[in-house]
């Protein structure tokens, strides 16, 4: 028999692995979980990708996964979601039965008695102090239903306009971004466009460790096409940065003046496209006057490259490469995420990466768009979408317009003037408002915030009080809040309820029921439905039986707005894995450009033009003159470097579910300070050594990570680990416009400890 | 004559001579704990690359240049944990089955489909000869 070398390589591997399987055979043995006895729809618990997933369960319990072949992410998961098994049968950390905080310590209790109490502590705070002095906090991880319940429940029922939810954490500014920039919010593009871009400018994102498989999907059309351009923009040289063409690293702040600079070497080497500005962009000033683009021209003249190097230390060279690069692409796609959005100035950084696509055209045709990522696996569909913050009402509409109230109000069945005018408090202010005694009731539910808020020290002094009551819905016994609630509800966690997820592209998966909840758990509609009963909310308002029925309502609300998805219907989403709306109907296919005739199902098939911003008045978007301005908090002699926080890829938000799974644990045990190899030598810091940190608000010791993955002068600690809370030191300034907390940047001096 | 088949039947016997030849020679070293013959980490010092670095520098560096290393699916994705409390069972040769199938079980099914069913994907993947376990970029530019 005659042997190929290939066939002699293949034997060589095949036999040095079946050499290495020897001793495995036993441990196959034990530790095989089994062929399960079906596999189940989902979307993973984490991140904003919105992975499909199949959750293979015998009998009864969750034995594997696997990544759904017919969402976006074409079977793949990221190393999170192939831990999900391990999280779900977690089951001795769960919460399984009520509990009520008596003399300091949390009691058990039955469901009756819990509601009994949560009902009585509301209605009485609403009775002494009004319906603004009780509030609802959820989450971007939180069903769309439940979402939708909720904000119904508060703003209908009880007439309050105090719902909240960690979203302003996290996606506020690019809230305000799209808003301010199309009069809509949620981007325009989706994942398909990584497939066609030619040049991606990735900005104040760690896509790699943040959006494993996005990143595998923009790391895969390098690979297919090595003349496709990776820009990477971000004060740390990140995993991300491995495949870039340009790490461009900068103080950080700054990337206002870089992003203007970009946009004045796009005129400057005419990579503008003057056909697509003159037709469809409105020039805005910062106190919303329109303007020519003669102004903005001038308005640039402050930031060429050389002036924004001797800004943000970014060499004008670099400037000018990556702005060619953005310009003189076929199609680019930015994306962004926390680097930009946790900012005082979230809303202008977003407008201004915005406005770089506005000046080149780079919109509205295959791989060219402006696409803000989301950090949680329900921030767009459920919170965004359905309206569940403070100023807003669901599918886009806002509090402070009477005609959108009117129209919800209608919709709803409610009488003219059931919703209150003025909005509620955003989150930073209405957790002040908390820790002050002015909220006198909060319902918070599948989020940690005694862990997830800024300079947390000023909020959980606030949940200890005695004249303030909180009830927390969280599925983990050992997350932060549950030391600080006053009454805990045991919540069905994530595939034992079913309901639906909306990610980052505006895709809507239904997660399909996999499981029993275990104990007394109950989803989260169900124990919302439980107090909207018993608070004597009208049963008008509140008519839902099941979590079908309030998805069945929601859908027909969105159908009188451009957000419309009547077409998701139950039946179609659980044949199909995800649907972007718009989707008006059962036949439509689903949209993935929006403002785009022919596309976008909200623009007449004969319209004039080729593109339509219908959420402005006269149809333009804008491009705002943002100038820039430094960060709340810049380093000083008394605090001299730049602290800031994030993910690591295996743990995810505050790790109430990744430090449940072993390996996960195992793999990244504790919070750790990423020092600069420079900074190290200054402070006499090796690897491993402890490092103290010290704000204006706090202090805490770290073990250093001593790399060249932090710039000089800046230092990262992710914000993980429970143990080691790295948000008693972040910053609570908020930017204007969207209210989001500034995290990525406050001052802090480093020594050895 | 189907000539994939005489390959596989090829490869088959190779395998099993191989298997029983290493069974034999590496009894001695393995036998003690029943499994594959690695040092206890302790409960903070999981971090399989960093050690891995030192001690096969090799397979680590590897697998970094790789594409699993660029986007970073870990060791213990694939390997499991050698206590066995991975959610995958502990293996120098992940079980396809259990293993690879989480994300590849369509391009699992394309092949069967195409080739019939294989015991392992590394028969015609070595992966520690392709791009899953190699320089992923060099790899694909190379394949032009």
């Amino acid at each position: 028999m005659k042997l190929t070398r290939r066939e002699v390589l293949k034997s060589a591997a095949a036999a040095s692995a079946f050499m290495a399987m020897n001793g495995t055979l036993p441990d196959l043995a034990m530790a095989a979980p089994g062929e399960p006895d079906k596999w189940v729809k989902a979307v993973c618990r984490f991140c904003g990708t919105g992975c499909g997933v199949m959750i293979g369960v015998k009998a009864g319990k969750v034995v594997t996964v696997k990544g759904d072949p017919n969402n976006h992410n074409k079977g793949f998961l990221c190393l999170k979601g192939a831990e999900l098994p391990s999280i779900v049968n977690a089951t001795k950390s769960r919460v399984t039965r009520p509990y009520i905080r008596r003399n300091g310590q949390l009691e058990p209790a039955s469901w009756d008695e819990a509601m009994t109490l949560v009902v009585s502590k509301f209605k009485d705070a609403i009775k002494k102090h009004g319906p603004t002095s009780v509030a609802y906090y959820g989450s971007g991880q939180a069903l769309t239903e439940e979402s939708y319940l909720a904000n119904k429940i508060w703003k209908a029922g009880l007439r309050s306009n105090n719902v909240e939810g960690n979203p302003r954490l996290c996606m506020a500014s690019a809230v305000g971004g799209y808003y301010s920039s199309f009069g809509k919010d949620e981007p325009i593009g989706c994942y398909d466009d990584i497939d066609a871009a030619t040049c991606f400018f990735i900005i104040g994102a760690n896509m790699s460790e943040c959006h494993p498989i996005l990143f595998k999907r923009v790391a895969a059309r390098k690979q297919a096409d090595p003349n496709v351009k990776i820009i990477v923009v971000d004060p740390r040289r990140t995993n991300t940065a491995r495949i870039a063409d340009e790490h461009v690293s900068f103080k950080p702040g700054t990337d206002l003046a870089i992003l203007n600079a970009m946009a004045y070497v796009i005129i400057e080497e005419e990579l503008d496209s003057p056909r697509f500005y003159n037709k469809y962009v409105n020039f805005m000033t910062n106190d919303k006057k329109k303007v020519d683009f003669k102004a903005y021209r001038k308005f640039l003249e402050d930031y060429t490259p050389e002036k924004a190097e001797k800004i943000s230390g970014v060499p004008a060279e670099q400037i000018r490469k990556i702005a060619k690069m953005f310009g003189n692409a076929s199609a680019t796609m930015s994306m962004w995420t926390m680097g930009l959005n946790q900012r005082i100035r979230g809303v202008w950084a977003n407008n201004l990466t915005t406005n770089l696509h506005l000046l080149t055209g780079q919109l509205g045709k295959p791989g060219a768009t402006n696409f803000s990522l989301t950090g949680q696996p329900n921030a767009c569909g459920g919170v965004r979408d359905t309206g569940s913050l403070c100023h807003l009402l669901p599918a886009g509409r806002m509090i402070k317009k009477p005609k959108d109230r009117a129209a919800l109000e209608k919709q709803w069945g409610l009488k003219p003037g059931t919703i209150a005018p003025k909005p509620g408090l955003h989150t930073i202010a209405l957790w002040n408002a908390f820790s002050e005694g002015k909220i006198k009731a909060m319902f918070v539910l599948c989020t940690n915030p005694a862990q997830s808020l800024p300079n947390v020290n000023m909020y959980t002094e606030g949940m200890r009080r005695k004249d303030n009551f909180m009830v927390l819905s969280e599925p983990f016994m050992d997350a932060e809040t549950v030391k600080y609630c006053d009454v805990l509800l045991p919540p069905a966690f994530w595939c034992e309820k079913r309901g639906v997820y909306g990610c980052t592209e505006r895709r809507y998966s239904l997660l399909m029921k996999a499981i029993e909840p275990i104990g007394e758990c109950r989803p989260d509609v169900d124990i919302l439905l439980d107090f909207a009963t018993r608070m004597g909310v009208d049963p008008k308002v509140i008519p839902f039986k099941n979590v079908d029925d309030i998805w069945n309502e929601w859908r027909e609300v969105s159908s009188a707005t451009p957000y419309n998805f009547k077409g998701m219907t139950r039946a179609r989403q659980e044949k199909e894995s995800g649907i972007l709306w718009p989707c008006p109907t059962e036949d439509h296919p689903g949209t993935c450009h929006r403002y785009v005739r022919g596309e976008d199902p909200n623009i007449p098939k004969d319209y004039k033009n080729k593109m339509w911003f219908y959420g402005t008045k006269d149809g333009k978007a804008r491009l705002w003159l943002r100038p820039y301005a430094p960060a709340a908090e810049e380093p000083d002699a008394q605090y001299p470097m730049v602290l800031t926080t994030g993910r690591v890829i295996d743990h995810w938000h505050t790790g109430t579910m990744t430090m449940k799974s072993p390996v996960l644990r195992r793999s990244f045990p504790k919070a750790y300070v990423e020092v600069n190899i420079d900074d190290a030598k200054k402070h006499g810091i090796k690897n491993g050594d402890n490092v103290l940190l010290e704000t204006r608000r706090d202090k805490m010791v770290f073990q250093a990570k001593v790399s060249d993955v932090c710039r000089p002068g800046l230092v990262f600690v992710p914000w993980f680990d429970q143990n080691l809370i790295i948000n008693k030191l972040t910053l609570n300034a908020f930017d204007k416009g969207s209210k989001q907390p500034e995290y990525k940047i406050c001052a802090v001096r480093i020594k050895k400890a | 004559m189907n000539p994939y088949k005489k390959n596989t039947l090829t490869v088959r016997w190779l395998k099993t001579a191989f298997f029983w030849g290493m069974m034999l020679a590496c009894t001695s070293s393995l036998a003690v704990a029943g499994g594959i013959k690695h040092l206890t980490p302790t409960e903070d010092a999981y971090d399989c690359y960093a050690c891995h670095k030192k001690a096969t520098p090799i397979i680590a560096e590897n697998w970094l240049d790789s594409k699993h290393g660029v986007v970073l699916v870990k060791c213990f994705v694939c390997h499991g944990q050698p206590d066995g409390q991975g959610s995958v069972p502990w293996a120098v040769s992940p079980d396809p089955k259990k293993v690879c199938v989480k994300c590849h079980d369509p391009a699992m099914k394309r092949m069967e489909f195409k080739f019939g069913l294989k015991p392992q994907c590394y028969t015609c993947h070595p992966f520690h000869q392709n791009s899953l376990h190699h320089k992923a970029y060099s790899k694909s530019q190379s394949k032009k």
